[in-house]
């Protein structure tokens, strides 16, 4: 169907470049965001990540300051309601302002960077977002880590590890990044910064002294190749899927830092098979899927935990949930197979 | 609005997108970015389509990608609403010349043009409401998909329709696309702030003094009704709301109130808690435009700088509003009725309007304000 999000159609329904950007801007503590545009744009994005923290036990509200276009700003042009957001923003003592334009100020042709570049007496910071005329929301993820980065000096290097690019608005966040420092752990790594999530301006600082930065997902690789060139930091290109996909990781890991991780691996694997025995009732079980989303070298995943318990894949077969996203190391496999096994008992 | 910190309430395509889709037999397209469809589709929780225009369209021009969704959504016996976002309205394309049927209806109602009300409103009038001088019952209206309890007014209010005998007319907007050439003469509302001034108005359902009021009214006009069960219950349930608020009044002080609704649902409440509870209310934080005069401070407020700015001062012993309004409310105690309710599961069809909604909100407040006395 033309008209309603699906994931054969992607290209028009990637969202707003906008909501991207945001999601990054406002997970830095002392910082205000700026949207220039209708007040409608501020509004819908600012209940969605009200939703989202407090889908992550967070009561804190982004901070979001609107320049409140209305109609005689679209036809005499919004520079002059964009600086007096920017005002009303430092008037709250900000560490930084960022500043995002949306689709409306990018058709009427308001120069968003000449204001951002005027004296103000913090960093006022323009980040090119343009709603869906900048591209997609991972675009706007993507432009908003690249220009903070950009800002950022060097500093010694202390041999931890970066979270790059975690998906703020993914019910699953914190989990993802709970998996993801309970693997390091297992190779005594620590996490030196989450770029960016729920952190200050000081966190933001310290990116250039990891050994290694973890991307969230490949969509992010022109973001580890810029803070490779700016910081010499090689990166992972992505958080591991899958019992496989979670070896593959940890091996990457011990290699990147010349350790020896056989014995890592032997208790992964252990817990791999600890969980697949929990989960030997429904060994043989029929499932149904829809079959466009098996496709994808993203549901490798799939396939595995599909062959390790014998489950069979029967149109008439029980309606499983998948992962849109794929689910995150060993743990994530597991929240998915409760999840089947729930299904599963309820058709019975 | 002119410039705002965190904006508190949606743009008037979200409200003309609310308004249409509580149709059955209307197909509502946003005509505009996947970053607007997205919105009313997760706050609105009904089907909604979208044109999804790309940067391209913006530049050519959006003709071929409308008639490709319209193409798609024809034939399937639904009347197809085109709502247009900011970016189509601006770029001078002439839409209603685009569409081949007149049968399509066209609501221009970009973000900037205003507010949630502003949105409701134009696309209702653009449906062209009739009344029916044969259409037996009476209309409800104020009725909205962005209302939490707008399942439950709805519900409630038929019960009380029932009840007195009266059967319900159309429901604005939450009803067939049909029904609204068939209105009946006469109409009682939910939420004076979405009126559509469609009939004889016979009255508000919130509240005790308000539902005794209209379903008096209703005796009067409407043939065959019987209001006396209404009537009675309604002087029952009241009867209850004062023990239990005088039991209430025997440990604890009233509380001192903030409330953060629209205007006329601001109004219902802060009288509630008046007269019921004795509550001092020291200010409403009204969303839409002051009315008519209230022997309360109102205040508008559209953003988030303002509700801390007016609980701070005011330091109360509740707040009643929205989750934002949660999110800000420091050691005050806090009861939900203003859209939206995030981070709280809710499923049951809860009302505010109608008998049941006023023991609803009794027994939210006193709970809460029990607790945090308690705590």
């Amino acid at each position: 169907m033309l008209s309603k999000p699906s994931p054969l159609n992607s290209c028009r329904f990637e969202g707003c470049t906008l909501t991207g950007a945001l999601s990054v801007t406002t997970s830095i503590r002392e910082g205000i965001t700026v949207i220039h545009g209708p007040s409608g744009c501020a509004h819908h994005n600012f209940s969605l990540l009200h939703s989202t923290n407090l889908d992550h036990n967070r009561i804190a509200v982004p901070h979001i300051v609107s320049s409140g276009l209305l109609d005689s700003e679209i036809v005499f042009g919004g520079e002059e309601a964009l600086e007096r957001a920017i005002e009303s923003a430092i008037s709250q003592s900000p560490k930084s302002v960022f500043v995002l334009s949306t689709c409306i100020t990018e058709t009427i042709g308001d120069d968003v960077i000449a204001v951002c570049g005027k004296h103000w007496d913090v960093p006022v910071i323009p980040i090119p977002t343009a709603g869906f005329l900048g591209g997609s929301f991972q675009m706007g993820v993507n432009n908003a880590l690249k220009t903070i980065a950009g800002l950022i000096g060097v500093y010694s290097n202390n041999g931890s590890v970066n979270i790059i690019g975690e998906k703020n608005l993914e019910y699953e966040v914190e989990e993802n990044y709970t998996e993801i420092k309970r693997l390091l752990s297992l190779l005594d790594l620590q996490v030196n910064v989450r770029f960016i999530h729920n952190i200050s301006t000081t966190d933001i600082e310290k990116i250039g002294r990891a050994s290694l930065n973890i991307l969230r997902d490949a969509e992010l690789v022109s973001v580890g190749k810029q803070l490779f060139q700016q910081f010499g930091t090689p990166f992972i290109e992505s958080f591991p899927t899958g019992f496989s996909g979670t070896i593959t990781f940890l091996n990457q890991i011990a290699e990147i830092y010349g350790l020896q991780g056989q014995e890592t691996i032997t208790y992964e694997e252990s817990l791999h098979e600890s969980i697949l025995d929990d989960f030997r009732d429904i060994t043989g079980s029929s499932i149904a899927v829809d079959h466009s989303f098996m496709i994808s070298p993203d549901y490798a995943f799939f396939h595995e935990v599909v062959k390790d318990l014998h489950i069979k894949i029967k149109p008439d077969g029980c309606l499983v949930p998948i992962p849109i996203s794929p689910p995150i190391g060993t743990m994530g496999i597991k929240r998915m197979l409760h999840r089947w096994r729930r299904a599963i008992h309820a058709q019975m | 609005m002119p410039k705002c910190e965190n904006p508190l309430w949606p743009c008037a395509m979200t409200g003309a997108t609310a308004c249409l889709a509580g149709f059955e037999g209307i197909t509502v397209v946003i005509h505009g970015s996947s970053g607007c469809y997205y919105y009313p589709t997760t706050l609105l929780h009904v089907p909604l389509h979208g044109t999804f225009i790309l940067e391209n369209e913006v530049i050519f021009g959006s003709e071929e990608r409308l008639h490709e969704v319209i193409e798609e959504l024809q034939g399937k016996g639904k009347r197809i609403a085109i709502v247009t976002s900011c970016v189509p309205a601006i770029l001078g394309e002439d839409i209603r010349s685009m569409l081949d049927s007149n049968d399509i209806i066209l609501v221009d109602s970009p973000g900037f043009s205003g507010n949630f009300e502003i949105g409701y409103h134009t696309a209702l009038s653009i449906l062209e409401p009739a009344i029916d001088s044969d259409a037996v019952g009476i209309n409800i209206d104020g009725v909205s998909l962005f209302d939490p309890f707008h399942r439950g007014n709805v519900q409630e209010v038929v019960r009380l329709l029932t009840q007195a005998c009266v059967p319900a007319g159309t429901v604005l907007c939450f009803d067939h696309i049909d029904k609204l050439k068939h209105c009946s003469p006469f109409t009682l509302g939910v939420d004076g702030d979405l009126a559509s001034g469609l009939g004889n108005y016979l009255g508000n359902t919130l509240g005790f003094h308000a539902i005794n009021e209209t379903f008096n009214r209703i005796g009067q006009v409407i043939e065959d009704s019987n209001v006396e069960s209404v009537i009675n219950e309604n002087s029952r349930q009241e009867e209850r709301v004062i023990q239990v608020c005088d039991k209430f009044l025997r440990r604890f002080d009233p509380p001192s109130v903030v409330i953060f609704a629209s205007f006329s649902i601001g109004a219902f409440v802060a009288n509630l808690l008046d007269k019921y509870l004795d509550a001092e209310i020291v200010c409403i934080g009204s969303r839409t435009d002051q009315k008519y005069d209230l022997p309360y401070q109102v205040q508008r407020v559209d953003g988030l700088s303002d509700v801390k700015r007016l609980i701070d001062y005011y330091t109360p012993d509740l707040v009643v509003g929205s989750s934002f309004e949660r999110s800000v409310k420091g050691g005050a105690a806090f009861v939900g009725i203003t859209p939206p309710l995030r981070g709280t599961v809710r499923l049951a069809s809860r009302p505010l309007a109608g008998i049941e909604g006023s023991l609803f909100l009794i027994e939210d407040v006193l709970n809460a304000c029990m607790d945090r006395q308690s705590a």
